[in-house]
Order: C-alpha cells, then structure tokens, then sequence
C-alpha cells in the first residue's frame, strides 16, 4: 500500500522520539541505560495493551471511556479470587476468566448500546466505566487492600524472558495480534470501511452491528487483561489502579495518527504514540523536574506533540473536531 | 437465424407510496440485453424511487419485478447484488481509506476470517480487465482521481459474480454530473464497452449526453413514464416537451455582453501557488462574466478558492479597488463583496441541520440582526422572499436544509449570498452541478441578475456550451497555467472544439 502522507507523519514522530530520547540523556544519563529502558517497556506494557482496543473503537470514529473503571473492577475481581492478603482461597484459572469476563461483558453491553440503540459511545462507555469502577469499590468493601500472596505471581512481570521483562512480552503478543487482526481479517478492514462511512458500509451489506459489538467487546475484555496485569505490576488490589490510563491512551492514538472522526490509522502507529507518552513521563521524572510541575509539564509538551504531529496535514478548511 | 436478445429486467406494475404521495405509480418497463436505456426526468418524478427499488433499498407496495427470468422481491441492497443488479451512484459509495480491491470484493465482506490478499488482487485485476481499466489494485481510493473512482464503481457494480452467467444490469445515477467533459468521454467510451456483456440505465440531466450513448430514453414526470422511445425516433425538444409536460421549456434567458469596459472588480497578478497553478493574471470587471476553463488537473478550481482566501498563494498580488490586499481570507474576501459557491455544496456551501432560514441568515443578516441578537420574524421573512422569487419546494423555511433535494439546497446557498446588500465579486464553482432543468434555469436567472446589478462574475462552469453561451471572456488553464484566453465580445465564432484543444 502506498501511504506517503503517512509514512511523513510517522516518520515526524520516530524523530520527535529521538529529539526526547536526546534531551532526557543529556539531563539525565541515567535515561539511556539498559535498566531504564527495561523499565520503560515495564510501564507501557499496560497501555499497550488498553490501546490495542482504543484503537480499534476509535477508528470505527467512537470512543471508548470505560478503560480505568473495567481495569478496576476486573482487576479487584481477579486478585480477590487468587492468593491474596484477605482471602485464602485460590481458584487458579477462573480468577483470569472472570476478571476477563467482566471486561467482556461491560465491552459488550456498550457495544450493544452504542450500535443497536444508537447511543452515543461517548455517553455508554462513561457509564460502564462507572460500572466497572462500582464493581471495584464493592469488592473492595471496607477491609484492608488485598495484596497478592504468590511469590511467582508478583514476580512474573519483572522476570525477564530474553532480557525483557514478560510485562513487555504479554503485550507485545496482544500487539502483534491485534495488528494481524486489523490488517488481515475482514474484521480489522470492516471496522476501517466503517469509521470512513457507516452509510455505504450499511449498503454494501457488512454486519455493522456485529463489528462494532465485537471491537468494543474486545477493548472491554483487553481493558480487563491490563488491570489484572497492573495489579500483577503492583502486588496489590485498588479499584483506581487504573487512574490516569485514559489520559495516556487517547492522546496516544490521536499522535500515532487515528483521527478521532475515524477510519484512519492504525495499531502499530498508536503504540508509538504510547512509547512517546511514556518516554516523556519516565524522562520528566528521571530529570528531577518537581512532581508538582510534572502534571502541568506533561500536559504542556502533550499539546505541543499534537500540535506537531498534526501539522503538516492542516489546510484552511480542513475541519478539526 | 436472428438472436433475439434476452430480457434481463422486466417491471410490472410497480408502485410505491409514501404517506399519500405516490412516488412511483404502475410502472412497466422491459430492457434486454445489452441496451442502454435513459432515464430522464425532473427532480420529483419518481427516478430515485424506481432506482431504490430496482437497487433493494425500497420495496414496492405493489407490482412485480423479474431479473434474467426470475421472479424477484428484494428485500436489502444485497439481494438486489446478489441478483446481478449493481448501482453506480451520483455520490460515490467507495470506502476511500481502503485499497481499490478491497472496495471491489463485495461477496467477502459480510464474512469473518482472514484476508487473502492474493486472490483479492487478482480477483480486483481481472474485475478492471473485463472493463479494460488499468489501475493498481492495491492503492487506496483516496490516491486516485474522480473518474478513476467512478471507473472503480463500475468495475464493481459489473464484478458482481464473476461466475454468474446471468446479464448485470448496471444503473448509472447521474455519473457524469461532477465528471469534467474530457472525463466524461472516457466514461461514454466504457459504457459503450459495458454493452457487450451487460444492460445499462443510465441517468442524466444533461439530455446531448442521453441522446448520445442511449439506444432507447425513457421520460418519468409525476411517477409516471410518460415516453418511451429509442432514441434515433426522438429529438431533444421531445424529450423536454415530456418531462415538463407539454411545455417547451428551452428558453434562453439572452444577455447582452457589454461592450464598453467597466472599473474593475477584482485584479489578478501573477498569482501563483507551488504545485497548483502558475503565474496567473486577469481583471474581472464589474457586469462582467469570467469562465474559468480547463479539466480537473488544470488548478482552476483552487484559483478561485484562492481569490476567495479560502486557499492561500504563495507569490503575485489580488487587487480590490486598485490596492492589493495582504494577508487575504475569507472573512476579509466577505467584507469586500466577494461570494463563493463551492462545488462540494454538502460540504462546504451548508449547514445541513440547520433550517432554510438560519442558512439563508448566514451570512449576511442584513435588518435580521441587532448587536449579537437575532431578530427571529425579520429572518423568517428574508427567507420566505427567497423561497418565493427562487421557487424553493416545499415552500417551509423551517426545515433543516438536508430534507431539501439538492436543487432546491442550492437554490437557499445561493440565496445565502443573494441577500448581501451588495455582490462584487461572485465566484460559483459548479453551479448547476446536479440540478434538474427547472432548478437549474432559476439559478442561472439569478446568476444573470446578479451580473447585471453589478457583480463581477467567475464562473467554473460545468460543460464548455455553458461558458460559451454566458461568458465576456473564457480563460482556458492547462497544468496550473493560462493555455489561452479568448474574448467573445470580440470573437464570436469559438467552438466546444477549439476550447477542448485549449484543454489538453
């Protein structure tokens, strides 16, 4: 496929990358050591995987809010059925299918909402969000937070496996699936040919319905696969484990190159954006810039990245929404 | 032994109502293989409806349908492509962030599973051979230009089932209404093509183009086919006489071009923008018309949105009133009395979801307008004279501007323009594009009137004839660049001809 406008804006972002990669060494050389990139690609496990399904709700040209409530609930719903500080029972496998299962059906539920009754995925998704987050906070209850008891299970996501952690590993293999689904399945093609025209998508006779109850069913059921991962990461349970997650992984997409207004981009460029976002917030924090000034930093340097990346496709009545 | 050729389409009584309008009243219409039947009518006699029912996306309320022999009631847009029956509509229906095979496989689409890029590309290959279209099949709809993408609707509309012995009929709804004339003999060759192997109906406003490729015309007015006649047994004149009723409605509105030369309205010099057009200079004179000609590639359209500051320039100067403006845009283009008509009308000239009145008010809200409020009733009353002296149907200010058909849209967008106090400078970009004969007679009026209360006129017109008839001057551009200029106050004997070989 020919993408030369594409492969301009990509190739604008790798460079912003290496610019900040630049900068944060000479700040802090400490930055470019082995160590720390290991623990950048710690951090971005989560995201990466949240954005394998942002992607794919976003480039049908809806949204998906429900990513920290759904990493909530099914991340409390899985550490309270395996070893933990407050509960001794283990059920093994079916804490993963149930915590799974949550994010499924949260994912489902608003993907039937959103297609069958026409509600918009803005308004859906903020509720199963919520959902997710209550489901959290009743199991949370008011004992102490559940902490993991099974030494292997907390170590699983620093152990490295070829010299990098296995965090990294278990999205990479969510990653690579999800672009083999995007780009080779009628599936991953569908949902572009929907964000470009839901009319003649309806008209050439794709299930419309169908795809986009399956695009939001996935990223509720990968929502749910990154809170049982981050509460891995942190040994214990919290419903808000997955706070601040939404605000990497939307900006993320929109800087790889998925137009929110859909049928654009695509997973590979979206987990680029959450590479950059995550260069950025380890970079800040390894370069001593005051935790106060972080927030604001980060908000700053996000915009100009938008600013940037969006550039060079910017006409006088090219509409921005 | 003769061959009789074969039915493929047979309709009996078909009708359909909406409410207690009838759309489409009793129909009968039979097309055998291989012909080539016009469709012709003004907006509001039923063509659509047939198309929607012909193409599944209507059922009729009565009246039967067969296709190749078979009895057929279809119940979705797909049935109707599964029977052989595929719709190249006036709005192009291609996914354009696609490649061009994927927007050819139409029978995978509605599966799961995984793509098979091999075969889709050689399935899409051999769909463009059977038409004779060379294009790659793995670039994307968006690379490729207007006609190229209509090629690649036909290519689909006949790929239907390439194992399908059974004869497509291919339904051509207006196809040449945003096609430049150079293009549109690129298509008239391809329907002559898709003969051989397929029945056509072909939809047009423009009747020279029916008369030409058409074997057979069938006239609609009120849901009903008035007249059914091939081609060679009816002439133009017959043809308008049946679709308005009975009335002849060729009547030129004559303008006398001005012999002496007017102050100047707009001054362009030089104007030159990287990669689009070059060097660029002429005077548009108040009363005066400018046609600005040339094909798709030529940069003539992007010239007028520059002069409009909807573009910018990079070098040369646009002057107003003898001084050349800096930092030009379009609010600054408004307040000089400039107005611009652009082509994509849905996209650009309206705002769909907002009522007549509202669109009209854009603008220009002349006494509808204290401070930051609106005066709602003097609104109102400003729309429904322009309802009234354009003949907008229906005749309700009130609703959004998307229930309009799209004759009737450009009507209210240009009013929009119409209800400055006063126009210099008119670009339009199109303006007939898609309009029935009446509609398009309404616009053209105000067009005229517009002139003669002043306005200087730049005109992207959508056939040469129309530049022939109405322009003081035509501009030919070729590659972004002046290939000629003719003045017809001077020289009246120009042909469609001489300004073609202007063209390419």
């Amino acid at each position: 496929m020919k993408l030369p406008t594409d492969w301009k804006s990509l190739a604008s972002l790798l460079a912003a990358i290496v610019v900040l990669a630049i900068i944060f060494v000479y700040l802090n050389p400490r930055f470019g050591s082995l160590e720390n990139f290991r623990n950048i690609l710690f951090q971005m496990a989560v995201p990466l995987i949240v954005i394998v399904g942002t992607t794919f709700v976003i480039q049908l040209g809806s949204i998906d809010l429900s990513v920290q409530g759904i990493m909530g609930g099914a991340g409390m719903a899985w550490i309270l059925m395996s070893a933990n500080t407050r509960l001794e029972t283990d059920y093994g496998i079916w804490a993963w299918v149930v915590a799974i299962g949550i994010g499924l059906a949260l994912g489902c539920l608003a993907g039937a909402l959103h297609s069958l009754i026409k509600v918009p995925s803005f308004v859906v998704t903020l509720g199963t969000w919520y959902i997710g987050l209550g489901i959290g906070i009743i199991l949370y209850g008011d004992a102490m937070l559940p902490s993991l008891k099974s030494d292997v299970l907390m170590a699983w996501p620093t152990k490295l496996t070829f010299g990098l952690p296995n965090a990294f590993w278990l999205a990479a293999v969510v990653y690579a699936v999800g672009i083999l689904i995007s780009r080779h399945t009628h599936f991953g093609r569908s949902v572009l040919a929907i964000g470009n025209s839901e009319a003649i998508a309806r008209n050439t006779g794709i299930p419309v319905n169908t795809i986009k109850i399956i695009a939001f069913t996935i990223a509720g059921a990968l929502s749910a696969l990154a809170g049982i991962l981050a509460t891995m990461q942190i040994g214990a349970g919290s419903p808000d484990l997955g706070s601040g997650q939404l605000f990497t992984v939307i900006p993320a997409a929109v800087i790889g190159g998925t137009a929110l207004s859909g049928g654009e981009g695509g997973i590979m460029r979206s987990a680029i954006g959450v590479f950059l976002l995550i260069i950025l917030n380890n970079g800040l924090v390894l370069a001593g810039v005051n935790p106060a000034w972080q927030s604001g930093v980060f908000g700053a340097i996000l915009i100009a990245a938008i600013v940037a990346v969006a550039r060079p496709d910017r006409g006088i009545l090219k509409i921005a929404k | 032994m003769t061959m009789v050729n074969p039915t493929v389409l047979k309709l009996k009584d078909i009708s359909r109502t909406f409410g207690h309008v009838s759309a489409v009243r009793s129909i009968s219409l039979e097309i055998s293989r291989g012909e080539v039947i016009g469709l012709v009518g003004e907006n509001g006699a039923g063509k659509s409806t047939l198309l929607k029912i012909l193409s599944g996306v209507e059922q009729p309320d009565s009246g039967t349908m067969e296709i190749n022999g078979k009895l057929e009631s279809f119940r979705s847009p797909t049935d109707a492509i599964r029977a052989g029956v595929g719709v190249v509509h006036q709005e192009q229906s291609l996914f354009t962030n696609l490649t061009v095979a994927e927007n050819l496989d139409t029978r995978n689409s509605g599966r799961l599973g995984i793509k098979n890029w091999a075969r889709l590309n050689s399935q899409a290959s051999a769909a463009l051979n059977k038409i004779g279209i060379n294009l790659d099949p793995t670039s994307r709809i968006c690379d490729l230009s207007f006609v190229d993408r209509q090629m690649v609707e036909i290519a689909r509309a006949v790929s239907i089932d390439p194992n399908m012995t059974a004869t497509p009929l291919i339904i051509l709804d207006e196809p040449t209404a945003v096609l430049e004339q150079n293009e549109t003999a690129v298509l008239e060759h391809e329907i002559k093509k898709l003969k051989e192997f397929a029945s056509v109906i072909f939809v047009s406003h423009r009747l020279d183009e029916i008369m030409r490729i058409c074997d057979r015309v069938v006239v609609m007015r009120s849901g009903k086919i008035v007249s059914d006649k091939k081609t060679s047994e009816v002439t133009k004149e017959d043809l308008f006489r049946a679709m308005a009723g009975g009335v002849s409605q060729i009547a030129h509105v004559a303008r006398n071009r001005l012999p002496e030369l007017a102050k100047p309205a707009v001054e362009i010099k030089g104007l030159t923008s990287k990669g689009k057009f070059k060097d660029i200079s002429f005077t548009a004179r108040s009363g005066e018309i400018i046609a600005l000609m040339g094909s798709n590639a030529s940069g003539r359209e992007a010239v007028a949105r520059a002069i409009f500051g909807a573009e910018g320039y990079d070098s040369g100067s646009i002057e107003v009133n003898g001084k050349p403006v800096s930092h030009w845009s379009i609010a600054k283009a408004v307040k000089a009395g400039f107005a611009y008509l652009p082509s994509e009308r849905k996209v650009e000239g309206m705002i769909a979801g907002l009522s007549a009145t509202r669109n009209v008010a854009l603008v220009h809200q002349g006494d509808g307008a204290k401070g930051p409020f609106l005066r709602l009733r003097r609104l109102a009353k400003a729309a429904q004279s322009w309802f009234d002296q354009l003949d907008v149907r229906p005749n309700q200010i009130g609703l959004p501007l998307i229930q309009f058909s799209g004759g009737n849209q450009q009507k209210i967008v240009l009013a929009k323009w119409l209800n400055s106090p006063h126009i210099n400078v008119l670009l339009l970009d199109h303006p007939l594009r898609g309009l029935d004969v009446g509609a398009a007679q309404t616009v053209d009026v105000q067009i005229k009137k517009a002139c003669e209360a002043g306005a200087s006129l730049i005109l992207i017109p959508d056939t040469i004839e129309e530049a022939l008839e109405m322009a003081d001057e035509i501009i030919v551009m070729r590659d972004g660049e002046v290939s000629a200029r003719h003045d017809l106050r001077s020289k009246n004997t120009l042909t469609v001809q001489d300004i073609v070989a202007d063209m390419v």
